[in-house]
């Protein structure tokens, strides 16, 4: 009856273990499950034993399932409650093994010298065979195996109640530590010939083993209580994220199937029966916006974190839309990543409204730029009459020289030469002047800002002649490129320089002085400052001069310096204004530079 | 440089416009100087040099407008064609008022340039004429004594010689020899003609 039990509990914890392997738990307990019904079968064996033999064998072959039943135990132990000494395990181990070594080396075992003669006892309404014979010395080492092992087993449940987990201390270490010193007692008595009865070690041990499969069992329905609340806080999860118009998915990484919410598979253009895959994703995915998002979960995959991206689907109506992503990623028990979980949300209409914004910006900043070139006109017909009247002048010498008894053919060729060249300038000025009035998308590329703000000073070199304002540039070498549109730079510049200008129209001739400089600073990227040596801004308008529409000149429209601001801003940079400590306003903003070589 | 031969000075800070203008003029067979500052040019120029200035008027730091004034001051009265990119309006009046004599906008047409500057030429070998024609005046004049110099002033006034010796305490005759010799020293060969040289040169 106990070795069957045994058994079946024994069976039932192998299978545990062989779908889930990493549960050790389960396999020690079947260890020790199935020595117990062994132990039960051998001492069977010996109460049904008619000769001396027979029972001889028989109590030899007991010690193999009781080693195994006390190695399983001191491994449930160490696996299970996570306690127990290691120098304490191994005493144990070794002293245990010795005495399963010496049963098989002395004669006739190691409980007994030697056998005499058997005789029947009664047992519960039963007649079993009972030993007679001379007990031997070496079984102490037996029993010290025994003491050892309870030891372990004792302190190993004073640290785990120390830990706090008292119940398990109790019903585990408390019934282990009970049926072992009831069964070493009873075991030394029947040996010992202090009592006559059988032995009968594997009814004590299987308590132990009841005690253990509670243990177990207590746990498997604690798992299921957890699954059944992982079920339902799931569910709500679904719920809150139905309200709130969020599609979950959760990507499995070894097989890259998708499950994922009716929410999600209507933002994607999936049906409800289809089944879904990474790949069947990444076909719904914008093609320009592919390999950001596999770059982006790569990462995230890799760094074990989780992420935010936004990025269009293209639904099989053609329709784009816009889907705002952040997800997760999860570890097994191994530390490995298993599976993605995401939440995506529609953000098309957003991605309008700051389309439409960046629109009007654009727009804004293009009115801002006509009339600030209207305000430039003079300067810019300066810049290309220089080339022309160097044409004219050119060509009109060389009419003059050919018309010459002796034509020096060196000096038409330089003439023409100039005349190509000059002709080269003013297709340069015209150039420019057409992308400053050009309403073109804006180009974010890496430039140079030193050459941006040397082409932009060109563009005014003679506005601020005939202002009779210096200009002094001092540009920091070799500065890492920034990204930024080099029309939309010029732009603020100009507009900072020609506002420096104008605060100086009232200096005397010789104190009319522009500074622009660049430098690289720590953290901001690259900082550029106009500089003047106007009266200054009165403290209350430092902010106020960034408004729209305010302006302290007669002419003025005000919206100058609110697009410089917006421009600036939208390069993810700053721009402010401060009074220098002398004399005169200096205006200042920050550009990022490319990462890599940020400081 | 010779100073015989009239040349054009030119101040423009472009070099393209610089070397193109300064090629035009010398393929029409004047001589040329060119300067690719104001200050350039006021360290080299040698006054006594004849010819005019072609001067752009937009130029860091010292423009032409004040090298114009800087040119006045110094006593160079060398005759000046502005020439500018777009001519305002002020900045013309200011030239115009100062002497300048032409102001032109850039691209300029040789024909325009060609002739203004030889009006410029022209006008600077007049009044290099009118100077040395005074400046012999003043020589003639340098080498009169006190009382000669005395005796002219009551002459060119017109008083007798007899009202000159009452005047100035002596007798007739000897104001007729000193008359005599301011008459010769002066080259004059009737008093009319003293009169007149004396007008040259602000004597009255």
């Amino acid at each position: 009856m106990v070795a069957s039990a045994s058994l079946t509990l024994a069976l039932l914890h192998l299978l545990i273990w062989l779908r889930r392997r990493q549960a050790w738990a389960s396999l020690w307990f079947f260890i020790s499950a199935t020595g117990t019904s062994l132990l039960a079968l051998d001492e069977l064996w010996m109460m049904r034993s008619q000769t001396i033999a027979q029972y001889t064998s028989a109590i030899r072959w007991l010690h193999p399932p009781a080693f195994l039943v006390i190695l399983a135990l001191v491994g449930f132990v160490r696996v299970y409650l996570r306690a127990g000494r290691p120098w304490l395990t191994w005493t144990t181990v070794a002293v245990r093994t010795l005495s399963l070594v010496l049963n098989f080396i002395l004669t006739p075992n190691l409980n007994y010298r030697s056998i005499t003669g058997l005789h029947q006892v009664q047992f519960f309404g039963d007649s079993v065979s009972v030993a007679e014979g001379v007990p031997s010395p070496w079984m102490l080492v037996g029993q010290v195996s025994f003491i050892l092992w309870i030891i372990f087993v004792t302190d190993a449940a004073v640290s785990v109640w120390r830990r706090g987990e008292r119940r398990r201390a109790v019903m585990l270490g408390g019934s282990i530590i009970f049926f072992a010193l009831t069964g070493s007692v009873y075991a030394v008595l029947t040996l010992w010939k202090i009592i006559d009865a059988p032995v009968m070690a594997s009814l004590l041990y299987m308590g132990v083993v009841l005690s253990m499969a509670y243990e177990l069992s207590h746990d498997t329905a604690g798992a299921y209580k957890i699954g059944e609340d992982l079920k339902e806080s799931e569910h709500r999860l679904e719920l809150a994220a139905e309200a709130a118009q969020l599609g979950v998915w959760v990507r499995d990484l070894e097989t890259d199937e998708i499950k994922a919410t009716e929410k999600w598979r209507m933002l994607f253009g999936f049906s409800n029966s289809r089944s879904l895959n990474f790949n069947l994703l990444m076909e719904r995915v914008h093609f320009n916006d592919r390999d950001d998002l596999i770059h982006v979960l790569n990462n995230a995959i890799a760094e074990a974190s989780s992420y935010e991206l936004e990025y269009r689907v293209v639904l099989p109506d053609q329709q784009i839309r816009w889907i705002s992503s952040h997800g997760q990623v999860e570890l097994n028990d191994r530390g490995k990543p298993e599976r993605v979980i995401g939440l995506s949300m529609d953000i098309t209409q957003r991605k309008a409204a700051e389309l439409e914004a960046l629109q009007q910006r654009q727009e804004l900043a293009h009115l801002a730029r006509v009339t600030m070139l209207g305000e430039l006109s003079g300067s810019m017909a300066h810049e290309l009459n220089q080339p022309l009247t160097a044409i004219l002048s050119n060509a009109q010498a060389a009419q003059n020289f050919m018309a010459q008894d002796n034509v020096d053919l060196n000096e038409v060729k330089e003439i023409l030469a100039d005349i190509v060249e000059q002709d080269h300038r003013a297709g340069e000025v015209i150039r420019r002047l057409r992308l400053l009035l050009k309403e073109g998308e804006v180009q974010q590329q890496p430039v140079d800002v030193n050459d941006v703000l040397e082409e932009g000073l060109k563009l005014i070199r003679n506005d601020l002649v005939n202002r009779g304002v210096a200009l002094v540039s001092r540009f920091a070498p070799s500065l890492p490129p920034a990204i930024g549109d080099r029309v939309q730079l010029q732009q603020v510049l100009v507009n900072l320089v020609m506002n420096a200008c104008d605060a100086m129209s009232d200096n005397a001739a010789t104190e009319r002085r522009v500074t622009v400089s660049t430098e690289l600073s720590n953290g901001d990227g690259v900082l550029c400052s106009v500089s003047d040596l106007g009266p200054g801004i009165p403290v209350e308008s430092l902010e106020q001069i960034f408004n729209f529409f305010f302006t302290t000149k007669s002419h003025g429209l005000g919206v100058g310096l609110s697009v410089c601001r917006s421009i600036i801003v939208a390069h993810h940079g700053r721009l402010w204004a401060a009074n220098n400590v002398e004399r005169g306003a200096t205006f200042r903003f920050t550009l990022p530079v490319t990462s890599e070589e940020s400081i | 440089m010779s100073n015989d031969s009239p040349t054009v000075f030119i101040v423009d800070d472009d070099p393209g416009v610089l070397i193109g203008v300064s090629r035009l003029i010398r393929s029409t067979g004047l001589k040329v100087a060119s300067f690719g500052s104001p200050q350039e040019f006021l360290e080299q120029h040698d006054p006594q040099a004849p010819g005019c200035l072609v001067l752009d008027v937009a130029m860091p730091e010292l423009n032409g407008l004040e090298l114009q004034e800087a040119l006045i001051k110094m006593g160079c009265p060398i005759p000046i064609i502005f020439l500018t990119g777009h001519g305002t309006v002020p900045a013309s009046v200011k030239a115009m008022k100062s002497g300048a004599l032409d102001f032109l906008s850039k691209p300029v047409d040789e024909k325009d340039l060609i002739a203004a500057i030889r009006i410029a030429i022209e006008k600077d070998g007049l009044a290099r004429q009118t100077r040395a024609e005074k400046d012999e005046i003043q020589q003639r004049l340098d080498t009169l004594t006190p009382r000669e110099h005395e005796v002219l002033t009551h002459v060119i006034s017109g008083r007798l010689n007899k009202q000159i010796a009452f005047d100035l305490g002596t007798v007739e005759k000897t104001i007729k020899v000193h008359r005599a010799r301011v008459m010769e020293k002066m080259k004059a060969n009737s008093v009319a003609e003293l009169v007149h040289l004396c007008e040259r040169i602000g004597i009255k």
